[in-house]
């Protein structure tokens, strides 16, 4: 198994979910967050997943 | 602290995803060598990241969160000055005997090297410590649990348990190490944002060096005498105990983290492992130390953030938590809490990995049942895992019942471990260290490790001989108990190797420096050279140790 399969997708789907609960609520705050905080580590889960997906697959090529 | 449904979606997700790779991995089992040691089949990235993440539990999550509350940056000697050091000289010097020995565990290469005696004495007193090792930190978790979000702890416990035992069983070593690269970033990617949120509140590091007091924000400008810092300590305890004796022991011979380096596929894999691992160790302090550092300054900022309170002092177990409770919103806060859980599940099969593989080999197999069937130890490891994971639980009763006893339990394992460094530096490099010298060496440190605690007294604790020494804190203490018993071992070992006969240097072959062929560094690319990336590492963590200074 490559690991960074699953991995991959774990942290997409991760990625999807934190940035769809940013797109949809944006204003979800905690006390001291000032920013869509939901959003941005959303995106950045996302692009590492990715990430991952694809050095799996330029591996398995 | 409260929690919706993406919360739960986020958290149900990972447990999905961390049984599926067990169950995926389920059919890679088919020895007991496969389901112990993985047969060297796991790609060096994996086991690199694996021999951090085995080491980065939930209490260390909490306990380095509270030490950057307490201590300030000086908590960050815990991985530059108590793990980097020890992490090269493991994957330089200590690797090629690790594997050229072809032995399955710490014990057995005792065992090779010395004798039955040495590795009966380490094999049981590992066993043991792994257990209440894990037992104590579920108990920390299931504490947590339900004092954040009211969780019932014994169904926390049991479920947290039942999963890792779950994965485990399935693919055995593989399966956990795997794991603990998923939980690494998880892990890393889910507490990032807490240090970056906290930190750039609190105004970056220029806002937390005007807004705490210098020895909050200086690594070693208050550590020439130890009245002047809150750790207690002076620099050659802290050089000596922490950065030598305590931290060399751990990374170089404790079988938890040493078990990831052998799983590599080859040597030369298997000595990048801890060198690898180096470098997003020494990067973890800014996640897991940075946030604790700020709250200090949050909570001084009329930010209606103060610093939790147990009785009349501050309860620094929960400055993470209540961090996560201001910064996170839900969503993230899930992403957070699984990052815990995931710490916790990844300490926690480190533990029932490294336990279910001496059991079989160096207990099982050396002591109850010599010549059966590979399927025999195969059943019994699977018997381990579960019996080593109903054992963790018990213990976390225990610790929850008679919180005195674990403590007193940890003291005592503490003074075995103490020496065990000495007795491996002397074994690997010296050719006439003799059996009988490492064993009464062992058993000379662990009895003055003891003395040295009888003899001292810091925060209350120690000096049930007589209070000669009175120390600054307990962590001295700890530095200085290590000392001793490294020194008292390292001697005796050597006066009794001198009157003792050695073992034939032909028994020797790939346990000791010199009759060990070690691969040549030449005609092999930069980055997989032991010594240069070593190095580089060691270059690293001055430049990190001279900024913070």
């Amino acid at each position: 198994m490559d690991l960074r399969k699953p991995s991959g997708y774990f942290f997409t789907l991760l990625g999807l979910i934190l940035s769809l609960v940013g797109l949809v609520a944006p204003d979800t705050r905690a006390p001291l967050t000032e920013v869509n905080v939901n959003l941005y580590s959303g995106i950045a889960m996302l692009v590492f997943g990715l990430v991952l997906l694809l050095l799996a697959r330029r591996a398995a090529s | 602290m409260t929690l919706h449904a993406v919360d739960y979606l986020i958290l149900a997700l990972y447990f999905i995803f961390v049984l599926g790779i067990g169950w995926y991995l389920k059919k890679t089992v088919t020895s007991s060598a496969h389901f112990l040691t993985s047969q060297h089949s796991v790609p060096v990235w994996i086991t690199s990241l694996a021999f951090v993440a085995a080491n980065l539990g939930a209490q260390e999550l909490i306990g380095m969160c509270a030490s950057g509350a307490k201590y300030g940056i000086m908590t960050a000697h815990f991985y530059w000055v108590g793990a980097i050091p020890a992490m090269v000289f493991m994957g330089v010097f200590m690797m090629p005997f690790y594997f050229g020995s072809r032995a399955r565990s710490v014990p057995e290469y005792l065992k090779l090297r010395f004798d039955e005696k040495t590795r009966g004495l380490n094999a049981i007193s590992f066993a043991v410590m792994t257990v209440f090792s894990s037992g104590i930190s579920m108990y920390a978790l299931g504490l947590l649990l339900k004092l954040v979000l009211g969780w019932s702890f014994t169904a926390s416990v049991l479920v947290s348990a039942a999963i890792v035992l779950a994965y485990t069983l399935a693919g055995g070593l593989t399966s956990a190490i795997y794991n603990e690269v998923l939980q690494f970033f998880l892990i890393v990617l889910g507490f990032s944002p807490l240090a970056i949120l906290s930190v750039s509140r609190a105004g970056g590091w220029d806002g937390l060096r005007a807004r705490l007091p210098m020895v909050m924000t200086s690594a070693w400008h208050y550590v020439n005498q130890s009245s002047e810092n809150p750790m207690g300590v002076e620099v050659f305890s802290l050089v000596a105990g922490l950065g030598f004796v305590l931290s060399f022991g751990y990374w170089c011979t404790n079988f938890l983290v040493v078990q990831r380096a052998m799983a590599a596929r080859n040597m030369a894999e298997g000595r990048l492992t801890p060198l690898i691992g180096a470098f997003p160790k020494m990067f973890l302090p800014f996640i897991v130390i940075m946030p604790g550092i700020a709250a200090v300054a949050l909570s001084q900022m009329g930010l209606n953030y103060a610093l939790p309170t147990k009785g009349a002092g501050y309860d620094y177990d929960q400055v993470l938590t209540t961090l996560m409770a201001q910064f996170y919103p839900s969503g993230l806060l899930g992403v957070g809490l699984t990052g815990l859980m995931a710490s916790f599940m990844s300490g926690m099969a480190g533990n029932v990995t490294a336990f279910n593989t001496v059991f079989t080999y160096d207990i099982y197999q050396s002591y109850i049942k010599k010549d059966a069937p590979d399927a025999h130890y195969l059943n019994v490891g699977r018997f381990a895992t579960i019996a080593g994971v109903v054992f963790s639980i018990g213990c976390a009763y225990l610790t929850a019942l008679y919180n005195n006893i674990m403590d007193l339990l940890q003291l005592v394992f503490g003074f075995v471990n103490a020496p065990l460094f000495a007795t491996f530096l002397l074994g690997m490099f010296w050719k006439r260290t003799s059996a009988n010298g490492a064993f009464f060496g062992l058993l000379s440190g662990t009895l003055a490790a003891a003395a040295t605690h009888g003899l001292t007294v810091a925060e209350g604790k120690g000096g049930w001989i007589a209070p000669l020494v009175s120390l600054h804190s307990t962590m001295a203490q700890n530095f200085w108990v290590a000392i001793a018993a490294f020194v008292v071992c390292f001697v005796i070992t050597t006066v009794v190797s001198l009157v003792t006969s050695p073992k034939p240097v032909s028994e020797l072959t790939g346990l000791v420096w010199g009759v060990t062929p070690i691969p040549r560094e030449k005609n092999i690319p930069w980055w997989e050279r032991p010594a240069l990336l070593g190095a580089i590492a060691i270059a690293a963590v001055i430049v990190l140790n001279w900024i913070f200074r």
